[in-house]
């Protein structure tokens, strides 16, 4: 993972051009989310070699692709409660938001199509839970002044029959990961933190995939399916 | 880098499709699919050689691109690009994983072929409209041009390209790293 900035650029070219074997290409696919000087050294791969693809004669496509695209097409984002619009509406949780480093044209994209309902009260903190490649939303924490939270999912899932989705939380400073529980999947999910301590802001939340009793360690030991940070609202 | 396209892509607004795909629109998807699906088919059928392979190739990818929409930075306005990219991916991927244990028969080959008229050495020759991506492959010696075509246009692995060429695997090799060099300089 150390290469001088040439071999990345190799890589990077290998990888567009499509000479790597299958292990080094999902070594690549692997690393993209996590290494930023990658991607951009692919994207300008991609871009530099996509005239090419015009040397290619054009093909006719049978008539049963398109429905056959179409059925599988995941169905749209499903509504979310109350509470919604007191935030979505705040310029600061966009300012916040875009500080966090997340995506924020992905978050929007999901808020657009949501029609909320009649506000409730405001939370204290939000999290978009999003998957780590690909940073699409999952599920919304929202955490009110009084330490309940909601995990809401954004969603369908499907899981394993033999795992179980763990809700995880962690702050500055703490030991490791605490557990909040399993999470059915596309189920909503009400909580007390009362036994933690307070919030704060940029506390880590995760969902990891575990065995169907929950992780045998204590600890997060599957892989991390959804995480995000703890914005304040307030 | 002036990218010379056909000339109907050059109005369509991919990267407004692809935010309207993030919205849950589904006739962006299909006007992606509309403007674009003949020639995807096209470059993943030149990787994956069998026509229901590229079918499910370019079935993949449009599932993909929908599910990713939301992740793609439009802002940056590379949205076609992308797409072939994740068409491209997706047919490589099934090649690799694979590695050719489903060899194209030998008819579908000589479709292809006889499809397409010309190898694609000989379509390079004749395609100008390739911009500076055309002139710096031009300053290539053909080993190398030859290598790096092969391997983008027909998803060709270094064992592949050396069987093409008549080649050894280690000049392959060398001939794809030096020419990724020379290009990487020539168009910056």
């Amino acid at each position: 993972m150390n290469e001088s900035f040439d071999e990345l650029q190799q890589l990077a070219g290998e990888y567009v051009l499509g000479t790597l074997s299958l292990a080094q290409r999902q070594e690549v696919t692997r690393r993209l989310p996590l290494e930023p000087v990658l991607r951009l050294a692919v994207e300008a791969w991609e871009q530099r070699l996509l005239p090419l693809t015009a040397l290619v004669e054009e093909q006719q496509p049978s008539p049963q692709l398109w429905p056959r695209i179409v059925k599988d097409l995941r169905s749209g984002v499903v509504a979310l409660p109350a509470g919604w619009r007191s935030w979505w509406s705040d310029l600061r949780f966009w300012r916040m938001l875009t500080a966090g480093g997340f995506a924020v044209a992905t978050v929007f994209a999901v808020m657009f199509v949501i029609r909320p309902p009649a506000p409730a009260s405001a939370p204290a903190f939000m999290v978009v839970l999003v998957e780590p490649q690909d940073r699409i939303p999952g599920w919304i924490v929202q955490a009110s002044a009084d330490r309940q939270i909601t995990l809401t999912p954004l969603r369908p899932i499907s899981v394993p029959e033999q795992n179980a989705l763990q809700f995880w939380t962690k702050a500055d400073g703490w030991a490791g990961p605490v557990s909040l529980g399993l999470v059915q999947p596309g189920k909503s999910l009400k909580l007390a933190l009362d036994k933690l301590p307070p919030l704060q802001a940029n506390q880590l939340f995760e969902i990891t995939l575990e065995p169907s009793t929950g992780s045998l360690t204590g600890k997060p030991s599957g892989p991390v399916l959804y995480i995000g940070k703890a914005v304040k609202m307030t | 880098m002036p990218t010379i396209l056909p000339a109907d892509s050059d109005s369509f607004d991919y990267d407004a499709a692809l935010r309207a795909c993030a919205r849950g629109d589904q006739q962006a998807l299909k006007s992606i699919y509309l403007q674009d699906s003949r020639r995807l088919l096209g470059v993943a059928l030149r990787i994956v050689r069998q026509h229901h392979l590229a079918e499910d190739v370019l079935h993949d990818a449009f599932v993909n691109i929908w599910n990713k929409a939301a992740s793609f930075d439009a802002s940056r306005g590379a949205g076609r690009g992308w797409i072939y990219s994740v068409v491209r991916h997706q047919a490589l991927n099934m090649v690799r994983e694979r590695e050719r244990e489903v060899y194209a028969d030998e008819e579908t080959v000589e479709a292809i072929q006889n499809e397409n008229g010309a190898s694609v050495v000989d379509q390079f020759e004749l395609n100008a409209s390739l911009g500076k991506l055309h002139d710096c492959l031009s300053h290539l010696d053909s080993a190398k041009r030859n290598s790096i075509l092969s391997a983008y246009v027909d998803g060709c692995s270094h064992s592949e390209i050396a069987q093409r060429l008549q080649a050894p695997l280690g000049s392959v090799k060398a001939w794809v790293k030096r020419g990724l060099a020379a290009l990487r300089e020539c168009m910056g």
